[in-house]
């Protein structure tokens, strides 16, 4: 690969620019389909990418007393973040830009890195919203991010790989929903978390708490997390769709399951109720011991198949 | 118990602290008493029990008098009794009565600022609606009180919030701007992780002075002014103002116009508390609640539109009756609508009542006892949450509620999802009388004539305004204006009980609260 062609591929696709463009499109997708499950309009097709554009070119208002190191930093790591974890993943179906052993590991914890990022964004400032804000953003990365893990290693230990690529090739030829139904449905609703797509979007409830995390966010840092949320959407609906809905191996592929999860990660969003924070620690408890459950049955029937 | 019954009963009770006794109107006894007498007479009506205070109304007789009264209301179903008291203007003081009532607070803190009476031993002496760079001395209710001697607004009148937090106190400040509320209020909730451990409030951001500026208008244009108290109420304000007129003119109005009168109430109760529904799902963060909710809300409102040229300020009454009149086309409209909404709102019931995700939000949260219904003076819906049925077009039937009567509606749980489930219920006794109504609509004039000069007299009139009982006190001196026009809105009553209620609760909880008791912020700040 020349210096050129990896320029391309970090910048421009499938990474950087088309993975921004497509997690902008899906925005539009689940706001538009939650806002007629509402009996709304919703917004026109361009609304996402209009409002990043909007805000990148506004005033970043630098609120007293925060690190301005930190406070434009955390953005650009976020983003930079999830934009990374894109590469090793199959985006629009085609073979992920770069693999390696244990890649799925270094996926989670990128995706992972976002989230933090947000926290830590919350924390730096002494505002009150943002600090509550923070403090259930780190409570619910807690309470998610092993129910997550434990449901995605699920599809891994069956096809005994760690690499993404690998899964997907397994994962293509059989749908490891119907075997893995359990690991399914926490690894959706553990995405919905990560998404902080409601019912589990506590930590930027406005009613309580104005933005949460983000509340003196303003301009472009605001723009870089809301394109950070977005790539976030798009690889977290690129993996759960390659682990459990028989892989992704083209573009129709790629859009038809993605777009699928997604709509059902919408109409569960128009459905339910915001959980407290309490709520949502209490559920992947539960959310948590399942995925704990179905790996010990994994681990079970893989040792009674060697034997 | 008849009114009769309930006055002497009253009177009997009050006799060693009696003066004078008068009454004015059938249902209403006026008792003078002397300043130290007053927590003693107080204690004895509402200990007996025999009923609760409704309001405390200050009324300035002018320099030349050099008498201020303090009045006292005392209610019992229909009966209501008022404790006079006579003060000097110079050095006016009466002693609070919060040892036995406890929510009186709000209405000797406004006595204080409006009327310069002090009272001796309340428990809070901050300014309720006043600002803080408001000068001391200067009472804005007093008649010699000039426009130029309050103070232009300055940036000063509103406490900064600490910048950072200080000590072990995390506060968190909701308001005056913020997206839970649509109104200006301020609230203050100290938190300890995520439970509320204290709370203080401060309204008055949005105070206009309507009961001064009612004394500088004409009876007509009144009407008009009080209409504005609220935008979501704004027909019970004008009920109860036209109710209040008209029984000083000893006019009485024709029955069509009573009728269409109730309608209106009921059409009004219908987008108060479908408005209600939605406001409380989305403060839950369920949004589809509130979008169906308040698209289903935009039937009542096109029925009003359709009735009344209006969707808010409908402008139904005037002096002597209404303006518009129900003609079979509207008629049509409203029956189409009821039958519809009624269909909504059985669906809205299932929802609140089962959907087990909504349900963990509002089961069990907010529990208000009856105990505390009555320690706090709580009114409307969220008292008959409580199992505590206080309802004005019951207890004590005006206007067209006595032909066409409303059942009463009550829970007992006392959290939030009965609150759920009193308002729409409500709904539903709303729609059955609308409908009788329209069945039965008497065939009269709509309107009588009202005289320009009311003659002079006091009144009381109390409606029930969608969130509880509605309060008006008008005085004439026999001129073209008021003398004076006292409102007091069922809002600030269910304030009090926020404040004692979220401590203890989560943050989360905390925005559901507020919106449990439906405050209406332009109503107490009136």
């Amino acid at each position: 690969m020349n210096g050129l062609q990896t320029l391309v591929t970090f910048l421009v696709f499938p990474s950087g620019l088309f993975v921004m463009l497509c997690g902008l499109a899906y925005e539009w997708v689940d706001r538009k389909v939650v806002a007629r499950l509402q009996s709304r309009i919703g917004p026109r097709w361009f609304q996402p990418l209009a409002d990043v554009l909007k805000l990148l070119a506004k005033e970043e208002v630098e609120p007293a007393g925060v690190n301005r190191f930190l406070f434009i930093g955390l953005p650009v790591v976020g983003l930079a973040g999830a934009l990374t974890a894109a590469l090793y993943v199959p985006i629009a179906g085609l073979k992920p830009a770069f693999s390696f052993t244990g890649d799925l590991i270094v996926v989670l914890y990128l995706l992972s890195l976002l989230t933090i990022c947000i926290g830590l964004a919350g924390t730096i400032t002494p505002n009150r919203f943002s600090l509550v804000g923070a403090t259930r953003v780190l409570t619910q990365v807690f309470s998610y991010e092993a129910p997550f893990l434990l449901a995605l290693l699920g599809p891994a230990m069956v096809a005994g790989s760690w690499t993404i690529n690998d899964i997907n090739y397994y994962a293509s030829t059989r749908w490891l929903l119907l075997t893995q139904p359990v690991g399914f449905i926490v690894a959706l609703i553990g995405l919905m978390g990560k998404l902080e797509l409601p019912p589990f979007d506590a930590p930027e409830a406005e009613t309580e708490i104005v933005a949460g995390a983000l509340t003196e966010y303003s301009g472009r840092g605001l723009a870089l997390f809301r394109l950070g949320k977005s790539v976030e959407l798009i690889v977290g609906l690129t993996l759960v769709a390659t682990f459990f809905l028989g892989g992704i191996n083209n573009t129709l592929d790629f859009l038809l399951k993605t777009l699928g999860l997604l709509l059902v990660m919408a109409g569960i969003s128009a459905l339910m109720t915001r959980f407290r924070i309490d709520q949502v620690v209490g559920w992947w408890r539960y959310g948590a011991l399942l995925a704990l459950g179905q790996m010990l049955v994994i681990i079970a029937l893989q040792i009674w198949k060697g034997m | 118990m008849s009114a009769e019954n309930l006055l002497q009963a009253a009177q009997e009770l009050l006799t060693p602290w009696t003066q004078e006794v008068r009454a004015p109107e059938p249902n209403r006894l006026d008792i003078v008493i002397s300043a130290s007498d007053l927590p003693n007479a107080a204690s004895a009506l509402v200990l007996s029990p025999w009923g609760y205070l409704s309001a405390i109304t200050g009324l300035d007789h002018g320099p030349e008098a050099g008498m201020i009264e303090a009045l006292y209301h005392f209610c019992s179903a229909s009966a209501i009794v008022t404790l006079r008291i006579g003060l000097p203007r110079q050095d006016a003081r009466v002693p609070s009565v919060c040892q036995t009532i406890p929510s009186a607070t709000l209405y000797e803190r406004e006595l204080m600022e409006m009327f310069g009476v002090d009272v001796v031993g309340t428990p809070n002496r901050q300014r309720l609606f006043l600002p803080d760079d408001w000068p001391d001395g200067v009472y804005p209710l007093r008649k010699d009180f000039q426009p130029q001697m309050a103070p232009v607004p300055s940036g000063a009148s509103i406490k900064p919030a600490p910048e950072t937090p200080t000590g072990d106190r995390f506060t968190i400040p909701i308001g005056p701007q913020h997206p839970a509320l649509k109104e200006p209020g301020h609230f203050e909730f100290d938190i300890d992780g995520e439970v509320v451990t204290g709370a203080s409030v401060r309204l008055g951001y949005v105070h206009r002075g309507i009961e001064k500026a009612c004394e500088e208008r004409n009876w007509i244009q009144c009407q008009y002014l009080l209409e504005r108290v609220c935008g979501i109420c704004s027909h019970s304000h004008a009920y109860a103002y036209c109710l209040g007129v008209e029984r000083l003119a000893g006019v009485e109005v024709p029955a069509r116009a009573q009728a269409i009168r109730e309608l209106v109430a009921g059409l009004e109760r219908i987008h108060s508390h479908l408005l209600w529904v939605g406001v409380t799902a989305h403060e839950a963060g369920f949004d589809t609640l509130f979008m169906y909710s308040w698209r289903d809300r935009e039937t009542v409102m096109d029925m009003l539109e359709t009735l009344t040229g209006n969707r808010v300020n409908y402008s139904v009454n005037v002096l002597g009756g209404v303006k518009y009149d129900l003609i079979p086309e509207i008629i049509e409209k409203i029956r189409q609508g009821i039958t519809y909404l009624e269909k909504r709102t059985l669906h809205y019931r299932d929802v609140v009542t089962k959907d087990a995700a909504f349900l963990q939000r509002t089961r069990g949260i907010g529990v208000i006892t009856p105990q505390e219904v009555e320690r706090l003076g709580l009114i409307g819906p969220t008292a008959r949450a409580s199992g505590v049925v206080r309802d004005i077009r019951i207890e004590a039937p005006y206007g067209a509620y006595r032909t066409f009567p409303v059942s009463s509606v009550r829970e007992t749980a006392g959290d939030l999802e009965a609150k759920f489930i009193v308002r729409i219920n409500e709904l539903f006794v709303t729609y059955k009388a609308i409908l009788t109504i329209l069945d039965n609509l008497p065939d009269t004039e709509l309107t009588t004539r009202v005289p320009r000069k009311i003659p002079a007299g006091e009144t009381i009139s109390r409606v029930e305004a969608p969130r509880g009982e509605l309060f008006y006190f008008i005085k004439s001196n026999g001129g073209e204006h008021p003398e004076r026009v006292r409102v007091r809105t069922p809002s600030i009553n269910n304030f009090a009980s926020v404040v004692s209620l979220v401590v203890g609760h989560q943050l989360a909880d905390v925005p559901l609260i507020l919106a449990g008791i439906d405050p209406c912020f332009s109503c107490n700040d009136r």
